[in-house]
């Protein structure tokens, strides 16, 4: 037995098995959380949602996955192959690499990488070339728009996700999530939502774009350029896509609970869980992935134009000058941080 | 507000219409019956009597503009609300196969499209349309006109030509 | 046929706005090209099967071209095959959304032929009905503005309100949708033992859910002020010139309704105001729906009061013969001015119908405010028209 474990322990062995273990836990969360998102829909349209399929409709997502595979996959005729079969991989890889990044519990994490902060950001940049390369390989126009939207919101919204980055960074003083997570230990008033509030609302709201989720669900737009990119997808391509929109927004609010809200640390000393401290960041990923959900079915979208005067004329301003207030309050308060 | 809507009494509003018309054109038959202002004219002056009806008397709304196949002539009747309670119905009626009147889209701008209508559905030609397209009907290899009453509803007929 | 009709030249009103545009030196000096796009017939958000050609300069629109034609049924062919009575149904199939006006019309054209007796019992039902087929027709629009703004929610609230209507219809109809309840020479049937109770129960509680359910779920929302202020703005002669009525009218303030001011019916009887805006943007014509169904609560209320006794139906006769003539019968419907235009050879059959449906004319707006704004605001101004597939298409 001893031996056994021994080996899995052995380091390429234990990094393909976790990355396995990870890959399966994305995709399912894709499945789970379309089931919750339609539960939590008709939670608020006031109506019952999937309930058909097993106990309380729990088997619908699994229904919806054999509907999916058995589905023809049908291709535009004059599409690039190649690009067009490539880009649902290409958006659904990035999603899932960086959980191995993610803490989990105060010993789980897959790759306690010391620039795992910088590993989320450049692997995130990554699916903005899955989205342009599904709009550019469809050859359709309602793609190719959906895909322009899709790039100029994706670069955008990648400054003021930085920018919201540095202050827990400098805060911190490390690049890992696991030392991000140790240091706001001991009760939820030490956790860097507080000092950093703006930073946080940032991050919150340039992560709702980063998934692309209403109110800046413009490469879909459902109503004007229906489905914007993934218009001729279908079948399993077209739910990789999901899935890979799924595990993003997962994804975010995961970094969100970790950078902002404490990761797996309790929210009081007395309700430490040891090993199953996963239970609290599970909790709060979850809560952060229903306030997602909550947007979604009660805001409307906004305008290309205005998406943009948003993220370049509100949230980078104010990123940047509370950078500042934070490097200031570092200089001049030294013994408080 | 900029627009400037007809005020006062309908009874000599209508009257005041009906002069208009009588005093400047030489109008077929005209009448008052109720709110209604019913004036018959010669196709030609049809323009002419609208650009009256809008320049001067100031009537803004064109309501609609009906044709009616009466075989071997066509029947216009071009329908004018001064949105206050009357109405001024003009009436023309052109002879022959093939239709031709004047448009009165410079005059009422909302007159486009009815006028694209009675073209596709009659065969109405109105000289000076700017974009007389067929509104319903195929653009493209349908030669009917189906409203006229020669034409029988029979599939085979309709769909000749077209794919 | 998308290149021939690219080679026709725009109309002389289809000017693109200037101002978000390129201008042409830039167009030039960077080999900047347009992207010619054809949104529709089926497409979720063109209100049925309308198709609209675009050039696109980026996301803004140079030129929109709507196409019709996809859901036309030859109402007006139909109708001259048909005898008197049996062409009811089919005017109900035109505006599928606000059935009754549009029976309402047709009616008041023939009885105008017939020169027969409507017993006020029968007219006062007649816009009674009418005015909870507005609120039906209102109410549903307004989540289909939220919902092509990208807003799921508020739809799913309309249709409950639509349903419930719908309920009520049934049991005085007898059909949830397409009613045939409005005959020549009054209505098919009285109202059911304690139906007016139950409307006034259910009219009540329209108006205390109007303000939770509608207004604060819309109308604070930045979102929403953001997308639709300003969007579609239509100054108020440019309205009257391009032929518009309903709401798109009335928004831009110019104050003309067919109830007020070309009454019909039992409406002579009816207190109620003209409900205008001044702005003649899309969020205008959102608060002047929901003032316009504060208004159809408050004429329901009071036919319900004053709710007169007798029959329902006139003195009709077996066979329908009306006079020659013509008879044109103008209701005010959901989206505007309808008028039937009858032409009667003395026959059993009509020997011309026309109906001048709101839609297609308020449609026209499409090809003249499109250009200038940006795709998705080709949504809202789709909204501010609030068009029905079956009733642009005849």
């Amino acid at each position: 037995m001893q031996t056994v474990l021994n080996l899995l322990e052995a380091e390429p062995i234990r990094l393909l098995l976790s990355f396995a273990l990870i890959l399966f836990l994305v995709l399912n969360l894709a499945g789970i959380l379309t089931f919750a998102e339609r539960k939590v829909a008709a939670y608020i349209q006031l109506r019952y949602g999937p309930n058909r399929v097993g106990p309380r409709g729990f088997l619908q997502p699994a229904a919806d996955v054999v509907k999916l595979f058995t589905k023809e996959n049908v291709m535009p005729h004059r599409a690039d192959m190649w690009i067009f079969l490539g880009a649902p991989i290409a958006m659904f890889l990035p999603a899932a690499a960086v959980w191995l990044v993610v803490p989990f519990a105060p010993r789980s994490v897959v790759a306690d990488l010391n620039v795992g902060v910088v590993f989320f950001i450049a692997l995130t940049s990554i699916g903005a070339l899955g989205l342009i390369m599904a709009g550019y390989g469809s050859r359709s126009t309602f793609s190719l728009l959906g895909a322009m939207r899709g790039a100029a919101q994706m670069i955008s919204y990648e400054v003021p996700l930085i920018l919201s980055l540095l202050g827990v960074i400098m805060l911190s003083g490390s690049l890992s999530f696991q030392d991000v997570v140790n240091s706001q230990s001991g009760g939820f008033w030490h956790w860097y939502f507080l000092p950093q509030l703006p930073m946080f609302i940032t991050f919150y709201i340039a992560g709702v774009a980063e998934a692309r989720r209403v109110p800046f669900d413009l490469p879909e737009g459902e109503s004007e350029i229906v489905g914007g990119f993934m218009v001729e997808y279908s079948g399993m391509t077209w739910g990789l896509i999901q899935a890979s929109e799924f595990a993003s927004m997962a994804l975010v609010s995961a970094i969100t609970a970790t950078l902002f809200l404490g990761g797996w640390q309790p929210p009081f000393e007395f309700l430490d869980l040891g090993n199953f401290n996963w239970l609290w960041f599970a909790i709060k990923t979850a809560l952060i992935i229903f306030t997602f959900q909550w947007i979604r079915w009660s805001l409307p979208r906004l305008r290309m134009d205005q998406l943009m005067d948003f993220g370049w004329k509100i949230l980078v301003p104010v990123c940047l000058i509370w950078l500042f207030v934070t490097a200031g309050a570092m200089l001049l308060l030294p013994s408080v941080f | 507000m900029a627009v400037t809507l007809p005020e006062g009494n309908l009874e000599t509003r209508l009257s005041r219409y009906l002069d208009g018309f009588n005093g400047r054109h030489g109008i077929e038959d005209s009448s008052v019956e109720g709110n209604l202002v019913l004036v018959v004219v010669k196709p030609g002056d049809l323009p002419a009597v609208l650009t009256t009806a809008r320049e001067t008397l100031g009537i803004l709304h064109l309501s609609f503009i009906t044709v009616v196949d009466r075989r071997g002539s066509f029947e216009l009747t071009y329908e004018l609300l001064d949105l206050r309670g009357a109405q001024v119905r003009v009436k023309t009626t052109i002879e022959g196969e093939e239709p031709v009147i004047g448009s009165v889209t410079g005059i009422y701008p909302t007159a486009n499209w009815h006028e694209r209508e009675a073209y596709d559905m009659f065969g109405v030609a109105f000289k000076g349309h700017p974009d007389l397209r067929r509104l319903y009907m195929w653009q493209d290899h349908f030669d009917h006109h189906p409203l006229l009453k020669s034409f029988e509803i029979s599939t085979r007929r309709t769909f000749e030509g077209l794919r | 046929m998308l290149g021939e009709e690219r080679r026709t030249e725009g109309t002389a009103l289809t000017q693109p706005a200037s101002g978000r545009l390129a201008s042409p030196d830039i167009r030039d000096e960077f080999g900047l090209e347009t992207i010619d796009m054809n949104m529709g017939p089926q497409h979720p958000a063109m209100h049925g099967l309308l198709r609209l050609i675009l050039e696109l300069d980026g996301e803004t629109v140079v030129r929109c071209d709507p196409v019709m034609g996809y859901l036309h049924r030859s109402k007006e062919k139909i109708s001259e095959n048909r005898m008197y009575p049996a062409v009811i149904p089919i005017t109900d199939r035109i505006d599928y959304m606000n059935n009754m006006a549009m029976e309402y019309g047709y009616c008041l054209a023939v009885e105008k032929l017939l020169d027969v007796e409507i017993p006020p019992r029968a007219d006062a039902i007649r816009a009674l009905m009418n005015e909870f087929s507005r609120i039906m027709s209102h109410i549903p629009s307004l989540g289909f503005l939220l919902l092509e703004l990208g807003a799921f929610t508020p739809i799913l609230y309309a249709f409950r309100e639509r349903e419930r209507i719908q309920s009520i219809m049934e049991e005085v109809t007898g059909a949830r949708m397409m009613f045939h309840y409005i005959r020549l020479g009054g209505v098919k049937a009285d109202l059911p033992e304690g139906m007016p109770e139950k409307m006034w129960e259910y009219i009540e509680g329209l108006e205390s859910r109007l303000q939770p359910d509608f207004i604060d779920l819309i109308e604070g929302n930045e979102i929403f002020i953001a997308r639709t202020r300003g969007v579609g703005k239509i100054t108020p002669e440019k309205a009257v010139e391009m032929g518009l009525t309903g709401v798109p009218l009335r928004c831009t303030g110019v104050e003309f309704d067919v109830r007020k001011h070309y009454p019909y019916g039992w409406y002579e009887n009816l207190d109620f105001d003209v409900v205008t805006d001044q702005a003649g943007d899309v969020e205008a014509s959102y608060r002047c729906r929901i003032g316009e169904v504060r208004q159809s609560i408050r004429m329901i209320k009071q036919i319900l009061q004053s709710l007169p006794e007798g029959e329902v139906m006139g003195d009709m006769g077996r066979r329908i013969r009306p006079t020659e003539g013509d008879g044109i019968g103008r209701v005010e419907s959901a989206r505007g001015e309808y008028a039937v235009h009858v032409v009667s050879d003395g026959s059993d059959t009509p020997y011309r119908v026309h109906y001048r449906t709101p839609c297609t004319v308020n449609m026209q707006l499409l090809q003249e405010i499109v250009p200038g704004h940006y795709l998705p605001d080709i949504m809202p101004i789709m909204g501010l028209i609030d068009p029905v597939s079956g009733a642009w298409d005849k």
